[in-house]
C-alpha cells in the first residue's frame, strides 16, 4: 500500500449571509431560531437567485488557488475530477425548463464536472460523479480517490470537489441543523503534504432512506458511534489514539453527547465554523479542516477523524494524520 | 356472623381494581370501593363503570368518592363499619410533579391514616408502597423500615417513602402492613399488557429506532413483576392471619430477575422476528453514563421532536435507578403467602415484548 495524502482544503459559501432571525423571518426554518442558536448555530449563507451550485464549485476552486498559489501548477496535472453533489439536481447545470419546452434531454446532462475541467484548464483530467451519499459524499469521494490512486499507478492527483445549493424556496434546516449553500474542495495525491490518509469507513442503511427527522436523530448516536469505533478498529487504533475530531457542523449538544459516549475530550472536537457557516451540506469537514489548519491547532503526527452523517441514511468517516510540510 | 367490610382506595386503578376482583372472588367481604373524582360528573362515570364491572356482585359493593386534595376525602365512608383498609390510591408515574406527589401520595396517605384511626373495628391497614421507596440506596434492601431518607430518583419514590415513614412514626399503633411493589411489566405470565408504563414506552422507542442511548449499566438488575402476582399477594395478605406491622416485598429476588443488559438483548431478539424491524437495522442502544443521558434529555429540544422528547422525559426521572444495584429480599413475602412462584424472567420478558410488538403497543389489541 502506498501512502496517499489529502491537501489544500478550500471552500466557498453562498454569497448572501443571513442571521437566524433573518432566516426565520424568511420562513426558512422548521425549528425556532432560538433552538438552533442554543445548538450552536448563528449565521448561514445562501445563494441569491442566479447563483448556482456550479458557481460555488468554481468559488471553492478559486479559494484553493488563492489560498495555496502552488495549486496553480497542480491543476493542469489533475488526473481525475471527482464531482460530488448531495442533491442530485445539483449535478446538472442545464435548464429543466428548456428540456420541458424542447423535449431534448441534453438539457438534463449539462455536467458541472465537465465545465469545471474546461474552465480551469484541467485538460488531463477525466470526470466522475458521486451523488448517492448525501452529506457524506465528499468523504466518499476522498475514499474513492485513495482507492483509485492505489489501483492506478499512473494516476498522481485527484480533485475532490462538492457543491450544493438548495432550490429556491427551500427551508434551510434539515434534521434540526441550519444549512448553508456552499462548495468545498481538496486534492488527494501521492505528494507527502498535508494529511496522510489512514482509512475510511462508511455505513449505509437504505431501509431508512426516507426516515423522518425524529428517526434520523434517533439513529444518529448509535450509528455514529459504530462508524467511528469500527474505523478505529480497522486502522488498528482506539478513539483514545486520536487527537482531534473535525466533524460536520451539527448541534453542539449532539457532539457533547457523542464525545461522552466515545470517552473523547469534547474540547478536542473542532467545529469552528458552526456559528458562521452552519451545516454546509457535504463540505463541513473540509471547511472546518481548513479553518483549524489556519489557526495552527493541528500538529504533525496528530490523528484526525472527519465524521459525517447524511440522508440515505449514510454515515461516513475518514482518518487522517497531519504530516510535516 | 356478618361479613367484614373492606375499604379499597384506588378501586378503579390497575392494582386496586385487581385486588377488588380477588377480594370479591375469594372472600365474602363487603367492599367499599373508593375512587377519586373531581366532580359529580366524573364520579357518575366511574360509578357506572364499577357497577357494570361488578354487576354480578352488586349487593356486595358500595361506591364512594372523594379527592385526596380535599380536607375530608373519606367523609362518605362510615368509619364504624370498616374492618380493613387497602390504600392503593396513588399517583404512580415516575415523572409526577413534586406538589402532586406530596398532595396525593404523602398527604393523601396521612388523611387516609387519620381516617383509619377513627375506625374502631380496624383489623388491618394495608399500604401499597413501592420497592423504589428505598430510593437510590444500593445493596441489600430488606423487608424492614428503610434507612435514612433519600436520595431519591424522583418525587414518586420520595413521596412513597415519606408516606411509609408517616405510617410508622405517627400511626405505628395501627395494625399495618406495607407492601413494596416492584415495577409491573405485564398483566400475567403470558405477557399480556393492560397498563403501560415507562418500560413499555422505552421498548417502543427502541423498536422504532427513536432512541439509541439508554442510561445505566448493563449489570443493574431490574425487578419486574406481573400485575396478577401483585394483586394475588396483596389480596391474600390483606385478609390473612399474618402478623401485623410487617413489610412485604412484592417482588422477586435478584436471582429471579434480569440485568438490564440481558433485558435489552431479549427485546432485540424478539424485535428481530419482525421483518420491518430487521429491515431497518436498528442497533442495540448504547448504555451511557448519567451525565450523557442528561445531556441528551436536555438537548432534545433542539435535537428531536415531540414524540422522542416526551418519551425521554418519561425515562429521565427513573434514569438514576438504572445505575444502582439493589438486592431485594422477600423472605417475609415467601413465608406468608400460600403459593409463591417467580416466573422465568427471560420467558416473561420475551412474552411481554412479543405482545407489545404484536399489538403495536396496544393499538391493535
Amino acid at each position: 500500500m502506498k501512502d496517499i495524502y489529502l491537501n489544500f482544503p478550500a471552500f466557498r459559501l453562498g454569497s448572501q449571509r443571513r442571521t437566524l432571525a433573518e432566516a426565520e423571518a424568511a420562513n426558512g426554518l422548521f425549528s425556532a431560531a432560538s433552538a438552533l442558536e442554543d445548538a450552536g448555530f448563528g449565521t448561514h449563507h445562501v445563494c441569491p437567485e442566479g447563483e448556482s451550485a456550479y458557481d460555488l464549485a468554481r468559488g471553492a476552486l478559486d479559494d484553493m488557488l488563492t489560498t495555496y498559489p502552488e495549486t496553480r501548477d497542480l491543476l493542469p496535472k489533475i488526473d481525475l475530477i471527482l464531482y460530488v453533489t448531495c442533491l442530485p439536481l445539483n449535478g446538472n447545470n442545464g435548464d429543466v425548463h428548456q428540456f420541458e419546452s424542447s423535449r431534448d434531454v441534453k438539457h438534463l446532462m449539462d455536467f458541472p464536472a465537465s465545465r469545471l475541467q474546461a474552465d480551469f484548464g484541467m485538460d488531463n483530467a477525466y470526470v466522475m460523479g458521486i451523488n448517492q451519499q448525501a452529506c457524506t459524499g465528499m468523504l466518499g469521494s476522498i475514499r474513492v480517490a485513495s482507492a483509485m490512486l492505489q489501483a492506478e499507478p499512473d494516476m498522481q492527483h485527484i480533485l475532490c470537489i462538492t457543491a450544493d445549493r438548495f432550490p429556491q424556496g427551500a427551508a434551510y434546516e434539515q434534521a434540526y441543523n441550519l444549512i448553508s449553500d456552499g462548495g468545498a474542495a481538496c486534492i488527494v495525491s501521492r505528494e507527502a503534504r498535508g494529511y496522510r490518509f489512514l482509512g475510511a469507513h462508511h455505513i449505509t442503511n437504505g431501509a431508512m432512506a426516507t426516515a423522518n427527522d425524529e428517526e434520523t436523530a434517533g439513529f444518529y448516536f448509535s450509528y455514529s458511534h459504530r462508524m467511528i469505533t469500527e474505523l478505529c478498529r480497522k486502522a488498528g487504533i482506539t478513539p483514545a489514539d486520536v487527537q482531534w475530531i473535525v466533524p460536520q457542523n451539527t448541534n453542539r449538544k449532539a457532539w457533547r453527547i457523542l464525545s461522552s459516549v466515545l470517552r473523547f475530550d469534547f474540547q478536542r472536537i473542532l467545529m469552528p465554523t458552526i456559528g458562521t457557516a452552519g451545516h454546509c451540506i457535504s463540505g463541513d469537514n473540509i471547511i472546518n479542516l481548513k479553518t483549524v489548519q489556519s489557526e495552527g491547532q493541528i500538529q504533525p503526527g496528530d490523528k484526525i477523524l472527519l465524521p459525517m452523517a447524511g440522508f440515505g441514511l449514510n454515515w461516513s468517516c475518514i482518518l487522517l494524520e497531519k504530516v510535516a510540510d | 356472623m356478618t361479613s367484614e367490610r373492606i375499604l379499597v382506595t384506588g378501586a378503579d386503578g390497575y392494582i386496586g381494581g385487581m385486588v377488588c376482583d380477588r377480594l370479591l372472588a375469594n372472600t365474602d367481604a363487603q367492599l367499599l370501593l373508593w375512587v377519586r373524582s373531581n366532580d359529580a360528573e366524573e364520579f357518575a362515570r366511574k360509578q357506572a363503570q364499577l357497577e357494570q364491572k361488578y354487576a354480578a356482585q352488586r349487593a356486595r359493593i358500595e361506591i364512594h368518592t372523594g379527592n385526596l386534595y380535599g380536607d375530608a376525602p373519606f367523609a362518605t365512608v362510615n368509619p364504624q363499619q370498616v374492618d380493613r383498609i387497602v390504600h392503593a390510591a396513588a399517583v404512580t408515574a415516575f415523572n409526577v410533579k413534586e406538589d402532586v406527589a406530596n398532595a396525593v401520595n404523602r398527604d393523601g396517605t396521612r388523611k387516609m391514616l387519620a381516617f383509619a384511626r377513627q375506625c374502631p373495628q380496624l383489623r388491618r391497614f394495608c399500604y401499597v408502597s413501592t420497592a423504589y421507596a428505598a430510593g437510590l440506596v444500593q445493596g441489600d434492601i430488606k423487608e424492614q423500615p428503610l434507612p435514612a431518607a433519600g436520595p431519591f430518583a424522583n418525587h414518586y419514590e420520595r413521596s412513597k417513602c415519606e408516606a411509609e415513614a408517616i405510617l410508622q412514626n405517627e400511626y405505628g399503633d395501627l395494625p399495618w402492613h406495607i407492601y413494596r411493589v416492584a415495577t409491573v411489566l405485564a398483566h400475567n405470565d403470558a405477557g399480556d399488557v393492560t397498563q403501560y408504563n415507562v418500560f413499555h414506552n422505552t421498548m417502543r422507542l427502541l423498536f422504532y429506532g427513536l432512541i439509541s442511548m439508554l442510561p445505566g449499566t448493563e449489570e443493574t438488575p431490574i425487578y419486574l413483576v406481573t400485575g396478577e402476582f401483585v394483586a394475588d399477594a396483596i389480596a391474600e395478605l390483606s385478609v390473612k392471619a399474618v402478623p401485623e406491622r410487617q413489610f412485604f416485598h412484592v417482588c422477586h429476588r435478584r436471582e429471579e430477575s434480569l440485568p438490564i443488559g440481558r433485558l435489552v438483548d431479549i427485546c432485540f431478539e424478539v424485535f428481530g422476528n419482525d421483518e420491518g424491524f430487521r429491515k431497518r437495522r436498528i442497533l442495540r442502544p448504547l448504555f451511557t453514563d448519567f451525565e450523557s443521558f442528561e445531556l441528551l434529555a436536555e438537548g432534545l429540544s433542539g435535537l428531536s421532536g415531540q414524540v422522542v422528547s416526551q418519551a425521554v422525559e418519561s425515562i429521565r426521572p427513573f434514569a438514576p435507578q438504572m445505575f444502582v444495584t439493589k438486592q431485594f429480599h422477600n423472605d417475609q413475602l415467601r413465608g406468608s403467602i400460600d403459593r409463591y412462584r417467580a416466573p422465568d424472567p427471560e420467558t416473561l420478558v420475551r412474552n411481554t415484548v412479543q405482545y407489545l410488538v404484536n399489538t403495536k403497543w396496544g393499538r391493535e389489541v
